[in-house]
């Protein structure tokens, strides 16, 4: 089946209907209530990410957040229209020593502790591309 | 995103409310904490009772507030962090630097420390 795209410009102002509709999604393939929040904050991480680092905060390119529901997971996959490198976008620890107290760079942290699974990689064109896998009880 | 703030005796406490998603709004957040330097309120409880959604650009501006205090010699407290908040910091390992109290009075009280 293919899965279901949103096309988003890298534009901050979209990050609260993403959340809207990743909530919308997660309540159809009957996400606890209770880890809505949890699963719109993992996903509206990796799409702030795509749009800064794949698109560097260009309103013209697109982030594409597409997602299929399986009977025991949702898959979401983030592309941006980039092809950065995230351990090199990303390399460091942001909860360790003085990057304690940086004020950005913790947004794939707290996905992939809230998502039990965030894997970067590329699209067949070379982007970059996110894969989050939220399961279903 | 609301913020209401209020002196109780000297310290200032900073109310968020609603959604703390990225965005220029988190920019009145930052000027809060500078304004409240500039002004020599130095002892900062915010309160995150009512926030029902946060992200990391949430938390980045929780610490561009620490800092600004914590260098001018002053502190930044949390107040009523949610359970879901509350995680967020212990993934980031902030809560290694912030205190954070669920009874106002106590909080109010930690700063005559």
């Amino acid at each position: 089946m293919h899965p279901i795209e949103i096309r988003l410009p890298s534009d901050t102002s979209v990050l609260e209907p993403l959340q809207l509709i990743i909530e919308a999604v997660g309540k159809s393939a009957k996400v606890e209530v209770d880890d809505l929040s949890l699963l719109s904050v993992s996903v509206v991480e990796l799409a702030k990410n795509a749009m800064e680092h794949g698109n560097k905060n260009d309103p013209e390119k697109t982030v594409t957040v597409s997602f299929n529901i399986f009977p025991n997971r949702i898959r979401f996959m983030i592309d941006d229209e980039g092809s950065w490198e995230p351990e090199k976008a990303l390399g460091f620890n942001p909860g360790e020593g003085e990057e304690l107290l940086l004020t950005r760079g913790r947004g794939v942290l707290i996905a992939r502790n809230l998502a039990k699974w965030v894997e970067f990689g590329l699209t067949p064109e070379g982007k970059t591309r996110v894969t989050l896998i939220w399961p279903l009880n | 995103m609301n913020i209401k703030q209020q002196m109780k005796g000297d310290v200032l406490v900073v109310a968020l409310s609603g959604k703390v998603i990225g965005g220029p709004e988190l920019m009145e957040v930052k000027d809060v904490f500078q304004k409240a330097v500039d002004q020599d309120k130095k002892k900062v409880l915010l309160d995150l009772g009512r926030v029902n959604w946060m992200d990391s650009s949430g938390l980045g501006v929780i610490v561009s507030g620490h800092t600004t205090l914590s260098r001018a010699g002053g502190s930044l407290r949390i107040l009523n962090a949610t359970k879901k908040i509350h995680e967020l910091f212990i993934i980031t390992k902030l809560i290694t630097i912030f205190e954070t109290y669920t009874d106002e009075q106590e909080a109010l009280n930690s700063f005559g420390d």
